[in-house]
């Protein structure tokens, strides 16, 4: 779990990040930010949309990039390519130019063994050949996480790689992940897969790191702190909250995390 | 126009002329266009030289209902030919043009050539051509290449700067420029260039039906001869050959038959010229160029200017028409587009309106001017007529298609109070938009249309060609060049700003 005295793979001090913007000054959207990832650690991101998620991952990718594999939140699939040739594309940095050509001619031979074994593991078994604008979106979220597993990289970095699949699922994937990479960091929004399946929690609100513990010390009401909607929610109907297990022991006895997105 | 007088009054009723909402904007916009081409027309030749356009006009639509399809000598080799030049003049284009597009982002350099090319219309090309390589199958062929990969450099370049960045950003680093560029740019693209290329292809069947005018055998060539020997009927029948090869082309420019009309038109594309390396070095160092500029004799070219035509009337005669055409097109256009749109009319009165737009659409310019010269006589008046027809046609169709997409608010309204406030309000802008697009389009057209014998720059270049005095024929070329990208850059500033026409098929 958390390496003692060993160095950490990355980490902040006190930095201001944010993305740079054309001929003014840097947008900066995690100011003052003190970090540190292990090797090892299985770290859940949460903070509601804008808290600054995607900043922070994409720091990490830009220090990480050589070891890192790379799940982005919008996909970034090439509709017209097929599944083989999006999960492919994974490695292409790896191939020469002039493979890379032939292989959308025709596939290469071991490459086109591989997706396909990573398609069967995915549940896109036969779907190698098939548009990706073809697809249902959970199939191409799979797709996208075949592309991050197809790099074989020893750390992974997901922005919200869970997004839409549905719960079971997403315990498939999330066991798939793990058992292919020694150190993950996983945006997401379902706060009890955090508790029961991370290490640790990073908790961003307002462009603050408001929460950066083991996952064992936190309950979900600590998580609740990180959403302003969900105190409206808890003041205006206390129903739908009483509904929910509040203690984190609970949680393991869940299969999965339907309805609580 | 309408758009402003219902926009809420201001406060103060000074009227619409000083409202600022964006319809009135538009309303001023077009009004002083309008007015600008009013105060100008006192200065076009309008005059109408022949006796009895009508009669002429009546024996030219006779020939049109009974077309004289057996006096056509063989239409098919004519056809074929047109077809071959298209196509292979196109693919060249392409493969000239596609690696540009790469740099085109990048370059100031490629873009100013570019713009250079395509300023210049392809019939001038063929003209500048044909002085080396004779009338013969490399000439067409370049005449129709080298602009069109002007033009596909600047297309293909805005495609693919549209493409989504997402794909390239999520890319493992060091893909390497290649291998990034065919996994997650072009397949993004790729369907949209192949549209925007299939487009070209059209706009290259009707530059190859032009070459004609100049000489070379395609449809074209038999077509000038049967209207100018008055041979109606025969005429006829060949335009009606270019409709039906126009209107067919979803079905013969099927993408599995592209090979093998490539393959056969290969074959049909002839003759091939013997080609003089020392005749087109001399021709392209010197022959094109001011001999006292070459000598460094400064006197002897203000001399050699002497020679010069006119410039003044030439340019102003240009861009005269060019305005002209352009309001033209824009009154046609605000005519034309209810009848073609499903707000209005009946199924046949929109069937028929529907006939005649295709019509005019489909028949390039300078085969409308020609046809209306041998009515009217030469002046702008035939030139004005085709150049408005034709682009006002052209815009009407595609304002017809937009208008067709809207659904009225308000029901029951009777047809002008659907026209004044339901859809113009809304199609408007696009309108406005689509005609500053083509009014670049328009001024190219015109210099070419000289070659009619309507006195623009176009006039003075076949002369130039004409009486061997091709370093005045260059300079006047260079001068339209220069006149296009400085109207395409003032164009392109009036444009009206956000307005939803993604569609490229339109330049």
């Amino acid at each position: 779990m958390v390496a003692g005295n060993r160095p950490p793979l990355v980490g902040f001090a006190g930095e201001d990040l944010g993305y740079p913007r054309k001929r003014q000054h840097d947008q900066v959207v995690l100011p003052n930010l003190t970090l540190e990832l292990h090797e090892g650690e299985r770290i859940a991101l949460l903070g509601e949309s804008g808290a600054g998620k995607s900043t922070l991952l994409a720091a990490l990718r830009e220090r990480l990039c050589r070891e890192a594999a790379w799940c982005p939140q919008q996909h970034g699939l090439v509709g017209q390519l097929s599944v083989y040739h999006n999960i492919y594309m994974g490695r292409l940095p790896e191939h020469s130019a002039l493979a890379n050509l032939w292989n959308l001619v025709h596939p290469l031979k071991r490459p086109w063994r591989d997706v396909n074994e990573l398609c069967e593991l995915l549940g896109l078994g036969g779907l190698a050949k098939r548009p990706v604008s073809q697809l249902s979106g959970g199939q191409r979220q799979r797709v996208a996480i075949g592309r991050a597993l197809y790099q074989q990289r020893t750390l992974f970095l997901g922005d919200e790689p869970l997004a839409s699949v549905d719960p079971h699922q997403a315990l498939r994937l999330l066991a798939l992940i793990d058992e292919r990479h020694a150190t993950t960091v996983i945006a997401l929004h379902q706060r009890e897969l955090a508790l029961t399946h991370f290490d640790r929690v990073w908790g961003l609100r307002g462009g603050q790191l408001v929460i950066d513990a083991p996952a064992s010390e936190l309950t979900l009401g600590d998580l609740d702190a990180l959403y302003p909607d969900a105190n409206d929610q808890v003041t205006g109907s206390r129903d739908a909250s009483n509904a929910w297990p509040t203690q984190a022991s609970d949680m393991t006895s869940l299969p999965c995390s339907r309805g609580r997105l | 126009m309408s758009e402003a007088s219902n926009a809420p009054a201001p406060h103060e009723r000074r009227g619409w002329w000083s409202a600022r909402t964006p319809g009135a904007r538009l309303a001023r916009h077009t009004l002083g266009l309008i007015a600008l081409a009013v105060v100008l027309v006192p200065f076009a030749d309008l005059a109408i030289h022949t006796r009895d356009p009508w009669m002429e006009l009546g024996r030219m639509l006779r020939g049109m209902v009974w077309p004289a399809w057996g006096s056509l000598e063989s239409p098919f080799t004519a056809l074929g030919l047109t077809i071959a030049i298209a196509l292979w003049g196109t693919l060249a284009g392409v493969v000239l043009g596609f690696p540009l597009a790469l740099l085109f982002a990048r370059s100031r350099l490629v873009r100013a050539a570019c713009a250079f090319i395509r300023a210049i219309h392809e019939l001038f090309w063929a003209l500048l051509f044909m002085q080396v390589f004779g009338l013969s199958a490399l000439t067409a062929l370049l005449a129709l290449a080298i602009p069109y990969a002007g033009i596909f450099a600047k297309v293909y370049a805005e495609i693919l700067e549209q493409t989504p960045a997402a794909p390239r950003d999520a890319l493992p680093p060091r893909c390497g420029r290649l291998s990034r560029f065919f996994y997650s740019e072009l397949p993004l693209a790729f369907a949209q260039l192949v549209a925007y290329t299939r487009y070209r292809f059209e706009c290259g069947l009707r530059a190859s039906v032009l070459l004609g005018f100049i000489g070379l055998p395609t449809l074209g060539f038999h077509l000038e001869t049967a209207f100018r020997e008055g041979r109606y009927p025969e005429a006829g029948a060949l335009l009606w050959l270019f409709y039906l090869l126009i209107a067919s082309l979803p079905w013969w420019g099927h993408k599995r038959l592209i090979p093998l009309l490539l393959v056969g038109g290969a074959w049909l594309l002839g003759p091939w010229p013997s080609v003089d390396g020392a005749l087109l070095w001399r021709f392209v160092s010197q022959d094109i160029w001011p001999a006292a500029l070459l000598a460094g004799d400064w006197a002897g070219l203000d001399q050699w200017a002497t020679r010069l035509p006119d410039l003044g009337a030439a340019v102003g005669n240009t861009l005269l028409l060019g305005l002209l055409g352009t309001v033209g097109a824009l009154l046609v256009a605000l005519a034309l587009w209810p009848l073609a749109c499903r707000h209005f009319g009946n199924r046949g009165t929109r069937l028929a309106s529907h006939g005649v737009m295709i019509m005019l659409r489909s028949t390039p310019e300078l085969m409308l001017a020609f046809i209306f010269l041998l009515l009217l006589g030469p002046s702008l008046l035939p030139a004005w007529l085709a150049l408005a027809l034709h682009n006002g046609a052209l815009i009407a169709f595609l304002v017809a298609r937009h208008a067709d997409a809207v659904t009225p608010g308000m029901p029951g309204l009777s047809a002008t109070g659907r026209y004044a406030y339901e859809l113009l309000p809304r199609v408007y802008p696009g309108l406005l938009a689509l005609l500053y697009y083509r009014a670049e389009v328009i001024l190219r057209e015109t210099a070419i249309l000289g070659m009619l014998g309507v006195a623009t720059l176009g006039y003075y270049i076949e002369e130039g060609f004409d009486y061997l005095m091709f370093d005045v024929a260059f300079f006047l070329l260079l001068i339209t060049a220069l006149l296009n990208i400085l109207v395409d850059a003032l164009s392109r500033r009036l444009r009206p700003r956000e307005v939803p026409f993604e569609d490229s098929c339109i330049r």
